[in-house]
């Protein structure tokens, strides 16, 4: 076993040290996960809304307004505003010049200049802008009305505040007839695109692994360890755990990283770890197949990346499962990409245990015993080759 | 009578109608080093592979230190050092990192494996680039390494397959100075090449192996009398050099003259000896001598003498 590891931390070292790699192990993996979380994500619709001009009371006012409804608030030069809005990156710019901001001081009525974009979500950001300014106007309406009954100035505000409080207003809890939109309730804006990434990335790390095998193979390294003191199911035994400490290390990066930085939950931790564990030996097993198979290094690594592309988007790292159609998705359960998005699935989104997820565990370690089996078997038939 | 360190014994191995190696068999004692001699494709790697464990044998019999060699065996590669044909070396890990690995493949641990892998990059004068990735070496140090690789287990056999193809002369002369000193040393080393200089220059017994046979193997001496240790004088000139070679053909210890217009070839028991009298008698008839040399045998000679062709053939 000492031999096994010895080889296996050399794999280990050999793939950590390749500085092509670093790229694609360290931040690769992290910026797709944010992408796909701005970009999918829960709040990735929310408004993006500019109100532009000096400050006031009314500018004031109105983001408040505004962000409580859950819209993003910025304040650019109103410029920069239109020009923002124009590439579809606002959906809202509104102009508060310094007549409207006295105006509205002084109670006076106030026009202010919107300008909306073209896409479907700037109409829905547009009416949140109107609903917010009829707010406004309603707040200052009662003002003057409890003003004009001689309530004190300073009173307004409290009471106004205390009627609110004590007020009875409706609570709106929406749910959606979309399945989908309930399959990803309660995800965090990050946490779907880390699962995936993290099983895109555990796979293709692994399969970049072939090639250093099939190096060790072409420089005669193999067949020199076959002469020392080293059986060939300890050097079998070596390659395997090599490449599994490798896909260990990159999917417990990317579940540490994206918990630091993007808040992404991973439910039960036990759990969600022994998925990464088995799905691992699976992308260990296949990739001392495929470094067995292949007799050229840029071949394997050709060969890695597709396979790994391919396997993922069958999978559901690139596009949730959830959106394929049937026939497809069945296919997708060829894959073990499959399987494990669907034990982080039940684990992170719906609190599952070790129980709900063993279905999933099973097929996965079923997967895992025959690409080692395969891989070990030939393996050693290269290893007469090698020498 | 200290116990051979290496006994092969009718060796054979096959690859389909090919038998790379028929019945090779030779032993080697401590502190001997043993060369085989042959050209590429003579079944020296074969052999080799099947003495260090590598591949079975589909016949004979290889023993190390008294202990049986096949490929399952992992007791008798203790006693192995193999510096293989090729650059065994891991290029992404530095000299110190390729050393740290293999010792530890060889058993080493902890304080020992540190001061035996310091000894050896002392030994292969690699100490101050030990830090530096074995991609970033020269030929000839990623060759010193290769070797060193094979001395980390201080093997009773140490096994050098070809270890100065592709390198420069400086670093071959490195290398061979190494390997005399490996031997003063005591350890017993099995060395083959297709170079006669090295065969000649560092082993106390070869053997010259050809299709997968060993066709003699013996001390240096003993395989140049297989030729009948003749020598030859050519001589280049002018004048009647046809004319002079029945008075040459007389003279004791000469065995065959062929003589041309302006060039003669001797075949002579002992040239040192008769080459005085040779140009005298040249110069007699009239010939006017513008070269003179004398070859004496060598294993190039003996090779071609045993298999009807020469080493780089």
């Amino acid at each position: 076993m000492r031999n096994a590891l010895a080889v296996a931390g050399v794999e280990l070292r050999l793939f950590l040290r390749d500085r092509a790699n670093l790229f694609f192990v360290f931040v690769f993996p992290l910026m797709l996960v944010m992408m796909i979380g701005l970009q999918f994500g829960e709040g990735a619709n929310a408004g993006r809304v500019a109100v532009s001009g000096t400050d006031s009371s009314l500018q004031s006012a109105l983001v408040e307004q505004l962000e409580s409804d859950d819209v993003v608030v910025s304040d650019p030069a109103w410029d920069d505003a239109l020009e923002l809005v124009a590439r579809g990156r606002l959906d809202v710019a509104i102009r508060l010049d310094a007549a409207s901001a006295t105006a509205y001081d002084a109670g006076r009525g106030v026009t202010l200049e919107v300008v909306s974009g073209t896409s479907g979500n700037s109409r829905v950001v547009e009416q949140q802008v109107r609903t917010a300014v009829d707010a406004l106007r309603a707040g200052s309406a009662r003002l003057a009305a409890l003003e004009a009954q001689g309530v004190p100035a300073d009173r307004v505000v409290a009471a106004l505040v205390t009627a609110e409080q004590d007020a009875s207003a409706p609570v709106l809890e929406v749910t959606s007839v979309d399945r989908l939109s309930q399959e990803f309730a309660g995800l965090g804006q990050f946490d779907l695109g880390a699962s995936g990434q993290l099983l895109l990335f555990v796979f293709l790390s692994c399969l970049a692994g072939a090639a250093t095998l099939i190096q060790a193979r072409r420089l005669g390294v193999v067949a020199r360890m076959l002469a020392g003191p080293m059986t060939a199911g300890e050097l079998v035994a070596g390659q395997i755990i090599g490449r599994w400490a490798i896909g260990l290390f990159q999917g417990g990066y990317i579940m540490l990283a994206s918990s630091l930085l993007f808040g992404v939950g991973w439910g039960s931790l036990p759990l969600a770890l022994l998925v990464l564990v088995i799905f691992s030996l699976v992308a260990a097993g296949a990739a001392i197949l495929l470094g067995t198979m292949l007799e050229n290094e840029g071949a394997a690594n050709g060969a890695g990346v597709g396979l790994g592309l391919v396997l993922a988007a069958l999978g559901g790292s690139m596009l949730p499962l959830e959106l394929f159609p049937g026939p497809i998705r069945a296919v997708a359960n060829l894959t073990p990409h499959a399987w494990a998005y669907e034990a982080f699935a039940e684990i992170q989104r719906r609190g599952g245990t070790l129980v709900d997820v063993l279905p999933q565990l099973g097929v996965l370690a079923a997967m895992a015993l025959l690409l080692a089996s395969l891989g070990a078997w030939s393996l050693r038939r290269s290893l007469a080759r090698a020498v | 009578m200290a116990e051979d360190v290496l006994v092969v014994d009718s060796l054979v191995r096959r690859f389909g109608d090919l038998t790379a190696v028929d019945g090779v068999s030779f032993r080697i004692a401590p502190g001997e080093t043993y060369g085989l001699l042959g050209p590429n494709g003579a079944g020296k790697t074969t052999t080799i592979s099947m003495i260090a464990g590598l591949i079975a044998a589909d016949a004979g019999s290889v023993t190390v230190a008294g202990e049986a060699m096949t490929p399952r065996t992992t007791e008798p590669k203790r006693h192995l050092g193999l510096v293989p044909q090729e650059l065994a070396i891991y290029p992404d890990l530095t000299g110190r990192e390729n050393l740290m690995l293999f010792g530890r493949l060889q058993g080493l641990t902890g304080a020992g494996l540190k001061q035996r892998v310091g000894h050896v990059l002392e030994l292969i004068g690699l100490a101050d680039r030990a830090k530096d990735r074995s991609k970033e070496y020269s030929g000839g140090m990623k060759r010193r390494l290769n070797i060193g690789i094979g001395l980390l287990n201080r093997p009773t056999l140490l096994i050098l397959d070809e270890p100065t193809v592709g390198v420069d002369p400086q670093s071959r002369n490195a290398i061979l100075e190494s390997v005399e000193a490996l031997s003063v040393e005591g350890m017993a080393v099995l060395y083959t090449t297709h170079y006669m200089e090295e065969a000649e220059r560092l082993c106390d017994r070869i053997g010259i192996i050809d299709s997968g046979r060993l066709q003699a193997t013996g001390t240096r001496d003993e395989l140049i009398r297989l030729t009948g240790g003749v020598d030859t004088i050519r001589l280049g000139g002018s004048g009647d050099l046809v004319g002079a070679a029945e008075e040459l053909r007389q003279i004791p210890g000469v065995e065959r003259v062929d003589a041309e217009r302006r060039s003669a070839t001797l075949t002579v028991k002992d040239a040192p000896a008769l080459v005085a009298q040779v140009v005298g008698t040249a110069a007699a008839r009239g010939v006017t001598l513008s070269d003179v040399e004398i070859s004496r045998p060598d294993l190039e000679s003996v090779f071609l003498h045993l298999t009807g062709k020469g080493l780089r053939d």
